[in-house]
C-alpha cells in the first residue's frame, strides 16, 4: 500500500517514512504543496497524510484541489492543537481524521490503518485488533485463532468498535448502525448487546477489553499485561 | 485665560462674553463721547447765534448811547430764567451797555476786551446759584460799533446731550445685550457641534481593547484643530498592532519550533524498544509536550482575548471533550463519565476555548482521583457544568491559591507545573463566568464551571 506523507519538516517526514515502512507501507515524501499536487495527480496513493503548515501555501489547499480532482483516497491532517479552525476547516475541507501535533507514531499508524479499513477502504476486509479478527464480508469472527459466534447486532457493535480501535464510539453511532442493519424491531437496547460481546470477549480468552465511558459511549482497548 | 476652566466650550463663551462685554462697553463710551461732542458743538453755535442776536438788537439811541432793545419774546426767554442764560455786552472802550445779572457784569468788568474769534470759557460756582457755567466771548459789529458780547448757559441743564443719549439709549442700545447673548449662543452651539466628531472619537477609543485592535478613531469631520492629535493617537495605535501582531507571530512562531522537535523526540521514542528507562523517559517527553502546550496556551490568552460570543452547545462540546480523553483516563487506570442533562444546551463563549478549560480540569482530575475511580462531568441544566473527583480535595487554605500560575500544593506528586487552573481562570475570565471550588461527598473536589446562557 502507498501513503504520501506531505510534511516539510524532514526529520519528523524520515521518521514517519521509516516507521510506516515497518508496517508494510510504501511512503512517498512531498516537501511543499506543489510536490504533493504533482504527486496526488502523478500515483493513486491509497491514503495521504498531510500537515497543514506548508511552507509555500496552505496545505487546505492541496487538500480542496484533491477532492476537486475527484481524488476519494482517505486524507489524515496534522494540525497544531490550538489551531482548531484550521482543523475545523480541513474537516470541511473533505478531510477524513486529524491528529493534533505532537501525536504518538503508533496512534498515527492505526488512524491510517483506521481509515484504510472504512468500506471502501483498501483494508476493508479484515480487522484485527489484539488476537481478535473480524473478517466483515464473510462475517466470520476469530478469537486467538478460534471461531466465535456473536449475533449480527453484537458483531456490527464489535466491527464498529475494532474500526475505531482504541478511541471512543458514541453511543449514538452505535445506535445509529444498528436501527439500519434490519428492519426487526430491536427491544435490546445498547448496553444489553454490549454487555454479552464483553461476555463472550472475555469468555473466548480475547485480549480486548470493552470500557463504558458513562454518557458518551464505549472503547474497545486491550487488556492490560 | 484661567487655567482652571478644562471646558473649551466654556472657556470660548466665558471669552467672547468678555470680549462682547468690553466691546459693548467701549461703543456706548464711544457713543456717548460723540454725542457730547456733538452736542458740544452744537451748544457753542447756539451761544454764538444767541451773541449775535444780542449784537443785531444792540443800536444807538437819542442821545448817541448804545443801547440793547430785545424784540418781547426775548426779552421774556432771558427774564424767564435770569440765572439760566446770562450775557454781558461791552463796548470797545470796556463800558457795559447791558448785561442779564448784575453779576455777570461786575465779572465781566475786570475780563480784557473779546476778540473777533469766539473764545470759549468756563466759569465754576458763579452767581448766587452758584452754578458752572460756559459761554463765549466775541467781538461783533452792531449798528453801534463794535461790541464785546459775552454770553453763557449753566452746564448740567444740556438739554440736547440728554436728549441724544435717551435715544441713543432707546433706539440703538436695546439691542446690543440680545445681539450679544444671540452671538454668545451662536458660539457655544457651534462649538459644541465641532466638538461632536471627536465624542465620537471618544466613544471609539473607549471600545478598543486587546480583542479589537484593529479599531481606529474616526478622522473624518474631526475639527482640523484636534485632527493632529486623533492622527497621532492612531498611528500610536498601529505600532501597538505592530507588537500585537509581533506577539502573536512569536507566540506562533515559539510553538511550531517547539512542537516539531517535540514531536520528533515522540516519535523516535516510540520507535525505540527498550526497558523501563525508556517509559520513564516517554512520560517524562509526555508531560514536556504538556507543559509546551499549557505555555503556549497562556501565551495565547494573554496576547489574543479569545472570541467569546458564539453559541456553543455545552453538552456536546463536554462529550467530545471526555470522549477524546476516555482513553487517557483508561491508561492512567481510572474512568471518566459524562452525566446530567443528556440533551444540548447553548451557551455563549468560545468552544475551543471552553474545551481547554474543561480539559486541564479534566487532566487535573485525574491526577488527583484514586486509582479505580472515576471522574465525572456533570452538565447542568443551566449553563453550569462540573467536574468531580474522588481525590484527598482541596484543603480551604489552598483554594485561594490554586487559580495561580506554578502555583503547586503540598505534598502533591510534582507531575504538572502548575499552569492548568490558572489557564482554566483566564478563560472562565474571559467568559465573564464563574468558577467556585467545592468539596464532595463522601471525598474528593468539584469544580463548578458556570457560563452565560445563550
Amino acid at each position: 500500500m502507498r501513503l504520501l506523507v506531505i510534511e516539510d519538516e524532514d526529520r519528523l517526514s524520515g521518521i514517519l517514512k521509516s516507521k510506516l515502512g515497518d508496517t508494510g507501507f510504501t511512503v512517498d515524501i512531498a516537501r511543499s504543496a506543489a510536490d504533493a499536487s504533482a504527486a496526488l495527480e502523478l500515483i493513486n496513493y491509497d491514503a495521504a497524510i498531510l500537515d497543514l503548515g506548508l511552507p509555500d501555501g496552505d496545505g487546505l489547499a492541496v487538500l480542496t484541489a484533491a477532492r476537486r480532482a475527484g481524488k476519494g483516497l482517505p486524507i489524515l491532517i496534522l494540525t497544531a492543537r490550538d489551531a482548531v479552525e484550521d482543523r475545523v476547516a480541513g474537516l470541511n475541507a473533505g478531510a477524513d481524521d486529524y491528529l493534533t501535533k505532537p501525536f504518538a507514531i503508533a496512534e498515527l499508524i492505526a488512524r491510517i490503518k483506521a481509515l484504510l479499513r472504512r468500506p471502501g477502504g483498501v483494508l476493508g476486509m479484515t480487522l484485527e485488533a489484539g488476537n481478535v479478527r473480524l473478517d466483515t464480508v464473510a462475517r466470520e469472527l476469530t478469537i486467538g485463532g478460534i471461531p466465535a459466534r456473536l449475533s449480527r447486532r453484537e458483531l456490527a457493535i464489535l466491527e464498529q468498535m475494532m474500526r475505531r480501535f482504541g478511541r471512543i464510539v458514541p453511543k449514538a453511532v452505535l445506535e445509529e448502525k444498528l436501527y439500519g442493519i434490519d428492519e426487526e424491531p430491536d427491544s435490546n437496547p445498547i448496553p444489553v448487546h454490549i454487555h454479552h460481546v464483553r461476555r463472550q470477549l472475555e469468555t473466548a480468552g480475547a485480549s480486548l477489553l470493552i470500557h463504558t465511558i458513562r454518557g458518551v459511549g464505549y472503547i474497545l482497548a486491550e487488556t492490560k499485561a | 485665560m484661567s487655567r482652571r476652566i478644562k471646558s473649551l466650550q466654556l472657556r470660548l463663551t466665558v471669552e467672547l462674553a468678555a470680549l462682547f462685554f468690553v466691546a459693548s462697553c467701549l461703543a456706548v463710551g464711544g457713543l456717548i463721547y460723540s454725542a457730547s461732542l456733538t452736542a458740544g458743538s452744537l451748544a457753542d453755535r447756539e451761544l454764538g447765534l444767541r451773541a449775535e442776536d444780542l449784537a443785531r438788537y444792540v443800536s444807538l439811541d437819542e442821545n448817541g448811547k448804545p443801547r440793547l432793545e430785545l424784540p418781547p419774546p426775548l426779552k421774556e426767554a432771558y427774564s424767564a430764567a435770569p440765572q439760566q442764560s446770562v450775557f454781558a455786552i461791552r463796548d470797545t472802550d470796556g463800558h457795559l451797555i447791558e448785561a442779564s445779572t448784575p453779576e455777570i457784569g461786575a465779572l465781566t468788568a475786570r475780563w480784557p476786551q473779546a476778540d473777533t474769534e469766539p473764545s470759549y470759557f468756563r466759569i465754576s460756582k458763579f452767581g448766587p446759584s452758584e452754578r458752572d457755567y460756559s459761554g463765549v466771548s466775541i467781538r461783533l459789529d452792531s449798528t453801534a460799533g463794535p461790541l464785546s458780547v459775552l454770553v453763557a448757559e449753566a452746564s448740567g441743564s444740556n438739554q440736547l446731550v440728554h436728549t441724544i443719549l435717551r435715544e441713543f439709549v432707546f433706539d440703538i442700545a436695546w439691542y446690543v445685550p440680545p445681539f450679544v447673548a444671540l452671538a454668545l449662543l451662536v458660539a457655544a452651539l457651534s462649538v459644541r457641534r465641532g466638538l461632536l466628531p471627536l465624542r465620537a472619537a471618544s466613544a471609539q477609543a473607549s471600545a478598543i481593547e486587546p480583542a479589537s485592535i484593529g479599531l481606529r478613531l474616526p478622522e473624518a469631520d474631526v475639527p482640523a484643530e484636534a485632527l493632529p492629535l486623533v492622527i497621532a493617537v492612531n498611528r500610536a495605535l498601529d505600532r501597538l498592532e505592530q507588537g500585537f501582531v509581533i506577539q502573536r507571530r512569536f507566540t506562533a512562531n515559539a510553538a511550531h519550533e517547539l512542537r516539531t522537535p517535540l514531536t520528533i523526540i515522540t516519535a523516535r521514542l516510540d520507535t525505540l524498544e527498550g526497558n523501563g528507562q525508556l517509559a520513564a523517559l516517554r512520560e517524562e517527553v509526555a508531560r514536556m509536550n504538556r507543559l509546551v502546550e499549557q505555555l503556549l496556551c497562556v501565551a495565547r490568552l494573554d496576547s489574543v482575548a479569545p472570541d467569546v460570543s458564539s453559541p456553543v452547545d455545552l453538552h456536546q462540546l463536554a462529550e467530545e471533550v471526555v470522549g477524546s480523553m476516555a482513553h487517557l483516563a483508561l491508561g492512567a487506570c481510572r474512568t471518566i463519565a459524562l452525566t446530567g442533562a443528556d440533551h444540548s444546551f447553548l451557551v455563549t463563549g468560545n468552544a475551543a476555548a471552553i474545551a481547554d478549560a474543561l480539559r486541564n480540569l479534566i487532566e487535573n482530575a485525574l491526577a488527583h482521583t484514586a486509582t479505580g475511580t472515576e471522574v465525572i462531568v456533570e452538565v447542568g441544566p443551566d449553563g453550569s457544568i462540573s467536574i468531580q473527583d474522588s481525590g484527598p480535595g482541596i484543603p480551604a487554605e489552598d483554594r485561594p491559591h490554586i487559580f495561580e500560575r506554578f502555583w503547586r500544593g503540598k505534598g502533591v506528586r510534582a507531575s504538572g507545573a502548575g499552569l492548568g487552573l490558572a489557564i482554566v481562570m483566564e478563560i472562565v475570565r474571559a467568559h465573564g463566568a464563574s468558577i467556585t471550588v467545592n468539596d464532595c461527598v463522601p471525598r474528593g473536589a468539584r469544580f463548578d464551571l458556570r457560563f452565560r446562557t445563550a
